[in-house]
């Protein structure tokens, strides 16, 4: 039982893990939540789903697909709603507000428009079970589980062994000085919103297989931004951790005490973690110049 | 006991050492200036003495009590004010506001009271009105009370830095860069400036800045610092003549021909 | 009677929008859960009229009091840090869910059914009356020390302490004032519907109140106010479905943001010197376009 459960509190918490890394990886760079990551995650999921079924595509051009559709949406997004805001130097209060509205309105114009079905995905993986020791983990589970740590790999080396990735952590130290260094402020950002938004349609697509996708669903990613703030906002590796450790704490109190609990077992959790440690488990606290 | 004093006080940002080992004393009364190569530290030895970082290591002493671990507000309680480098005003206040603001600290009513608007509540908002227009005037800004803050040209968004500053009825005034982007008129009419308010308000003044004419002709002392450390320390004439801090601006070269 | 119904609900929202203008217009917080400090306000005091049998009154302030309680609770660990208010919106969503989820589950809430059958004591006149001593309590908080020390930490976090202002007390006499609003706007919503449920408490709530504050204008309360009232009205005029009408809500905050962030009042309030200026410049730019000049 024990096993079993650690298993399944992986498996969710490696998606919030992916979650909370794209909406992270935002924070870091730019210092501002990025509300609208729910929405990016919901719309990747119907992607897939309309790749799969619509377009009769294979499973691997569908997970391509909602990466590239999160990708372009991420980048839209920023060029439409943030990027106004950035040039002007808006305080964080207006980014916020901004990004909500892009998520109250994508999920509501998907609401208005296709209807609130839940929309099922066709069996793409199969439904077989993979034994380890005595507990069971569906292959739908373990799949993403081992294709989401490659992609948070993958992201990991491209900020660290590529030059853009380098342009991308100058930026989250200090954009300005990364400008005079020759930085494209305004590629880079694209860039890093591309690459959250890629990582938010593969979780998307994830969260569709395993669930379903629904205009609402977008509200998962609440999980991923208490996941995010009890690893550290800003950083990366914090959101990982955050969102396992979330995981993982949930599902046992889900199983040892009460499934109804889980919600307010994350909430209870987040406000414990702040009294205690008030930038989360590894946040950056970022110094304003004074 | 000296009015201020900085006794081996340390920062250090992780590798980055700000403020390393510090020491000077500051008399009461007198006007200290604090000068430096850009990134010696000065900023954040303010930074330190109003409570914004806490020291890695040291003390700081204020009328003899330690300042190290306390919160700006209660450093401003203790009487001691700072103007910022990047002028930090309430942008989208008006002029007056932006002083009534901080006098707003003497108002001694409970929520209750402020809800209800009681007459202590308008005694006390036309108390700060007055006040508020008094400190305008003193540095020339009361005809502009109703602009918005951020609609001031650069030297008077300083002026009412300075304005805001002296509200707070501190002791010991620090001034960051006052002077900075100013030409060499308004520079001199900010040091006449400074010297009536101090004499005024009988001030102690920490003043850094770049502008060597301010520096020179306002201090009594000078503090020099370099890579966080404290270079020398002496009267105006001392400090320009002496080699070091010539080198510590302007590179050895320079350092070498003035020695010859 | 549906005119009346209509306005009355528009009375609330106006309570809850004016509690919200506080907090996030005039001090500068974003926040997500302010649907959740009026469930608790109209499930604390439905349960006290519906169970208890409490006066109306009593029932009402003990709602405020709830709400006031839960947001010290939520604000207390988030609002600490001197400049993120990051953590303390998600910390709000967060809230909203907890919230939701433990009304669904306590047997007194009676759950997700909802509870019916509470008495209608919320008419036109006393939600009237309610909007119109919050506005002038709102106004007052705003114009004293309180209210100025909110407005200098939304202008300048670090300048403000440097004025003497302590960042969290300030911060949290905002918050539990604009929870308090929603709580009384939460009671009388119970008791003119006679009838609540959890679902009634969501993200569409306080996206409705933001976005009236936002459209409103910060650092204004009449804009607000005002914007309150149109977004109850102008959608039953309109009869929108409900998903348009948050798909509009959405698409507004975006814009606003990015090319009017002030909103529409900007920093200001209606008043009678406003409005006549406002139409003597009015005239003046007529009369000099007659004559040619201007």
């Amino acid at each position: 039982m024990l096993l079993q459960t650690a298993i399944t509190g992986l498996a969710i918490g490696g998606i919030y893990a992916l979650m909370a890394v794209g909406y992270s990886l935002v924070f870091s760079v730019l210092n501002f939540s990025n509300f609208a990551h729910g929405s990016v995650i919901m719309l990747g999921a119907y992607a897939g789903y309309f790749i799969l079924t619509k377009a009769g595509a294979s499973f691997p051009v569908a997970l391509a697909g909602s990466m590239v559709a999160g990708a372009v949406l991420g980048i839209t997004n920023e060029r439409l709603a943030y990027r106004p805001l950035r040039v002007r130097n808006a305080r964080p209060l207006y980014f916020m507000i901004s990004a909500m509205g892009v998520a109250i309105f994508l999920e509501n114009l998907v609401y208005a428009t296709l209807g609130a079905h839940f929309y099922s995905y066709p069996e793409v993986l199969g439904r077989s079970i993979v034994r380890i020791g005595g507990a069971s983990i569906g292959i739908l589970d373990l799949f993403a589980l081992a294709f989401s740590s490659v992609a948070i790999t993958g992201l990991h080396l491209f900020l660290h062994r590529t030059k853009s990735g380098l342009a991308i952590r100058a930026c989250s130290f200090d954009m300005t000085v990364a400008s005079v260094f020759g930085v494209r402020i305004d590629r880079t950002v694209g860039l890093v919103f591309g690459l959250a938004g890629a990582l938010a349609g593969l979780s998307g697509i994830f969260l569709g297989m395993k669930y379903m996708a629904y205009p609402t669903m977008g509200w998962i990613t609440n999980k991923a931004y208490v996941a995010a703030v009890i690893g550290g906002l800003g950083s990366l590796p914090g959101a990982v951790i955050g969102g396992i450790v979330l995981g993982l704490l949930e599902t046992f109190v889900s199983v040892y005490v009460s499934s109804i609990i889980r919600d307010v077992f994350s909430f209870s959790a987040l406000v414990l973690v702040l009294l205690a440690m008030p930038n989360g488990l590894m946040g950056k606290y970022v110094e304003e110049k004074i | 006991m000296a009015f201020a004093e900085c006794i081996r006080l340390s920062k250090h940002f992780g590798g980055v050492r700000a403020v390393n080992d510090l020491s000077f004393k500051v008399d009461e009364g007198e006007i200290l200036g604090l000068i430096g190569p850009n990134g010696a530290g000065k900023t954040t030895v303010f930074n330190l003495l109003t409570g914004f970082y806490r020291p890695t290591s040291g003390s700081m002493l204020f009328r003899g009590r330690e300042l190290s671990g306390l919160t700006p507000p209660d450093i401003v309680g203790l009487g001691i004010a700072r103007t910022f480098q990047n002028i930090r005003l309430f942008s989208n206040l008006s002029v007056l506001d932006n002083v009534r603001s901080v006098l707003y600290r003497h108002a001694r009513y409970g929520f209750v009271e402020a809800l209800l608007r009681s007459p202590r509540v308008r005694l006390c908002e036309r108390h700060v009105h007055e006040k508020a227009m008094e400190y305008l005037e003193e540095v020339g800004l009361a005809d502009r009370a109703h602009d918005r803050a951020s609609h001031l040209p650069y030297g008077l968004q300083r002026k009412l830095e300075l304005a805001r500053a002296l509200a707070l009825e501190p002791v010991l005034l620090l001034l960051d860069e006052p002077a900075a982007g100013m030409n060499p008129e308004e520079s001199m009419n900010l040091v006449e400036l400074i010297r009536d308010i101090r004499e005024k308000h009988n001030l102690t003044v920490i003043l850094i800045e770049h502008h060597m004419d301010v520096v020179m002709t306002l201090s009594h002392r000078i503090v020099v610092m370099n890579f966080g450390e404290k270079l020398m320390e002496g009267s105006p004439e001392e400090v320009q003549s002496d080699v070091r801090v010539i080198e510590a601006y302007l590179g050895e070269e320079y350092a070498g021909a003035y020695r010859r | 009677m549906y005119i009346q119904g209509v306005l009355t609900v528009a009375m609330i929202n106006i309570i809850s929008t004016a509690g919200l203008a506080v907090f996030t217009g005039f001090t500068g917080l974003f926040s997500l859960g302010h649907a959740a400090f009026m469930a608790v306000g109209a499930y604390t005091s439905a349960i006290l009229t519906y169970f208890v049998k409490a006066p109306y009154l009593l029932a009402l302030a003990a709602g405020v009091l709830a709400s006031c309680f839960l947001s010290a609770l939520v604000g207390y660990p988030t609002l600490r840090t001197r400049l993120r208010g990051d953590y303390f919106a998600i910390a709000t969503i967060g809230m909203g869910e907890a919230t939701r989820v433990i009304l669904e589950n306590l047997k007194i809430t009676q759950g997700a059914r909802g509870l019916p059958g509470i008495t209608q004591y919320t008419t036109l006149p006393v939600a009237a009356a309610a909007a119109a001593v919050v506005l002038l309590l709102a106004r007052n908080m705003l114009a004293s020390v309180y209210g100025r020390n909110a407005v200098a930490v939304r202008e300048d976090a670090v300048a403000a302490e440097m004025s003497g202002i302590h960042l969290l007390r300030t911060r949290m006499i905002s918050l539990v004032f604009s929870a308090g609003c929603a709580g009384l706007a939460g009671g009388l919503y119970a008791h003119y519907l006679a009838f609540i449920q959890p679902v009634m408490f969501t993200m569409v709530q306080s996206t409705q109140i933001t976005a009236a504050v936002v459209c409103g204008g910060t650092g204004s309360l009449t804009g607000p106010a005002l914007a309150a009232f149109v977004f109850t009205v102008a959608p039953e005029l309109l009869r929108a479905a409900q998903m348009w009408r948050l798909v509009i809500y959405g698409l507004m905050l975006v814009l606003i943001m990015v090319f009017r962030p002030q909103g529409l009042m900007g920093y200001r309030d209606l008043s009678w010197q406003g409005v006549l200026s406002l139409s003597d410049r009015l005239r003046k730019s007529v009369a000099g376009g007659k004559d040619g000049k201007g």
